[in-house]
């Protein structure tokens, strides 16, 4: 198991925004969660990587505890994350919003950067080389000198795959990977996230979307923060309680 | 090019320039650039400090203290002034990397005023409100020796800085500043390279501040107060804020205005505060915006 959460739970004063919640990864899985909004999807991925601290219950990553770590150290242990709002650098441009991205793993110390000793150049020539790799994949390399607060939404949502993409997680957290796209970008970048499946990287992604359900391999529905449900896509088509949550209770069908 | 040709023409002015007066305010000017391109290390991850003339206290009493009293050569208790004000910035580095913006220029604003009380607590040593006399010089007689010392000191701390924010190192600082979450998505420790700003800032600030306490041999906490912190923020702000070389020129500018208009000394607040308002709106960017003005104005003639 890549990722396990055990009985998960975060209050924020008395409202429970997540409780009791067990999700689990396996290596190479692509693992969706759904639920209404409010139903505490985002608040689960800031306990994941350390943006929150859980009022209870444990985070495993590969068999190990990482609760009470902060961001940055979860983020080296190798998951990486995207954010809903305000994905990246406003003032960076495209290109270096992704080498930025490269110094989780850098191949010199910030004294050989500071003293511009010749490691710190070969790092600097292999970041700008597999910075490009990776903006060539994702379709930025014609924005790749524009600044990231002026590209379209869409485009800002890829960066935010692209910067993530460039830590070289095990484990990528999309949260809202479609959000604010329009159709054509989201068959793209439906197709980008399966590429990056197909590399190697497990994935578990938050979306509203339901056209990302046809990707994924299993879904965890979260509502009221709870989990309600766990399956595969057709599985869940015919789970009521889903149903509920996401369309409401029919009236005929709940009095019969 | 244009540093490169600067600093040339400053090593070569004593074969033309004799006056012992310009020395005297070439040689303050080129204290207080190094002191205020120190405040922008920690500007470029969004930290505005108000206190950063207290640090360079620590650095000048720090050295000015061991070289009197204990009697150590100034060329020795300079380097210790200045790794004691990186110390004390790296301890109070912790706590203050927790806070941001607005909040920052608060703690380090009572963090300068507690800094001038302690001084005030040693003040058998220190000399109290008069200021502290017999600090031994660097150098016996002339200001030229002086002014190549500072100007020297100027350049290699400048070199210093601007490696410091052209590196990996300032591309994070720049990072934390945009995005606190993203930068921590990415592995960086926002507490690492905040603390890590500081301690060279303040390395910075302390050894120039301990120079110019074996200059002027007489210190004072009037050198160091909030209107001395307050000065180098507003030569920084009118220098420009997204440059490196906004401080440089800011200061140099501000400099040599009160010397031009010397008979008005007492108004220079005034003149300063109308500057500053003056800046702000017509040129936001500061005057090394102006010139990125002039040139875009130019070559949409062209």
């Amino acid at each position: 198991m890549l990722l396990e959460t055990v009985k998960l739970t975060k209050y924020f004063g008395g409202l429970a925004a997540v409780s009791d919640v067990d999700i689990n990864v396996e290596e190479g899985e692509m693992v969706g969660i759904i639920g209404p909004n409010g139903a505490g999807k985002t608040t689960l991925f800031n306990l994941i990587t350390g943006f929150l601290r859980p009022t209870k219950g444990r985070v495993e990553f590969g068999e190990k505890d990482i609760v009470g770590q902060k961001p940055h150290v979860i983020a080296r242990m190798g998951i990486g994350r995207t954010f809903q709002l305000n994905p990246l650098f406003a003032d960076f441009t495209v290109f270096q919003n992704v080498a930025a991205s490269f110094y989780l793993h850098p191949k010199s110390s910030l004294l050989a950067a500071f003293f511009n000793l010749p490691t710190y150049h070969r790092n600097e020539a292999y970041v700008s080389v597999e910075a490009l790799k990776i903006l060539e994949l994702l379709g930025l390399n014609k924005v790749k000198d524009e600044l990231a607060k002026n590209l379209p939404q869409g485009y800002q949502k890829m960066l935010g795959i692209a910067r993530a993409l460039a830590t070289n997680p095990k484990l990528l957290l999309l949260d809202e990977p479609l959000g604010g796209m329009s159709v054509g970008e989201i068959e793209f970048t439906m197709e980008i996230i399966k590429k990056i499946r197909d590399s190697g990287v497990t994935i578990l992604l938050v979306e509203h979307n339901m056209q990302i359900m046809d990707i994924v391999d299993r879904v965890f529905v979260i509502n009221f923060g709870r989990k309600i449900a766990t399956g595969t896509i057709e599985e869940l088509r015919e789970n009521r309680e889903v149903i509920a949550a996401y369309f409401g209770v029919e009236q005929d069908a709940a009095s019969s | 090019m244009i540093y490169l040709a600067t600093v040339v023409i400053l090593a070569f002015l004593p074969i033309f320039v004799k006056s012992p007066y310009t020395y005297h305010i070439l040689i303050l000017t080129f204290v207080y650039i190094t002191a205020t391109s120190s405040l922008r290390t920690l500007a470029i991850s969004g930290q505005v400090s108000m206190g950063h003339a207290a640090f360079m206290s620590i650095g000048a009493y720090t050295s000015a203290v061991l070289a009197r009293y204990v009697g150590w050569s100034p060329w020795l208790t300079m380097p210790l002034g200045a790794l004691a004000t990186m110390l004390v910035a790296v301890l109070v580095g912790f706590p203050f990397s927790r806070v941001r913006t607005i909040y920052f220029s608060m703690v380090s604003l009572f963090f300068g005023i507690g800094i001038l009380s302690i001084n005030s607590i040693f003040g058998k040593y220190t000399g109290h409100i008069n200021g502290m006399i017999g600090i031994p010089p660097l150098f016996i007689g002339s200001r030229i020796p002086y002014y190549f010392f500072f100007l020297a000191l100027m350049v290699v701390c400048l070199i210093v800085l601007w490696r410091f924010e052209t590196c990996r190192i300032g591309v994070c600082l720049k990072a934390i500043d945009q995005s606190r979450e993203v930068a921590a998505s990415i592995g960086i420790s926002e507490t690492k390279f905040r603390v890590l700003a500081m301690g060279v800032s303040c390395f910075v600030v302390g050894l120039v501040g301990a120079g110019y306490a074996h200059y002027n041999m007489v210190i004072s906490y009037s050198s160091f107060n909030l209107s001395a912190s307050i000065n180098m923020l507003v030569y920084m702000l009118i220098g420009g804020i997204v440059s490196f070389a906004g401080p440089i020129i800011g200061t140099a500018v501000l400099f040599m205005i009160p010397e031009i208009f010397r008979q008005l000394k007492e108004y220079t607040p005034f003149l300063f505060a109308g500057i500053l308002i003056l800046v702000v709106f017509v040129m936001p960017q500061g005057v090394v915006g102006l010139f990125d003005q002039i040139r875009s104005l130019v070559n949409k003639k062209e």
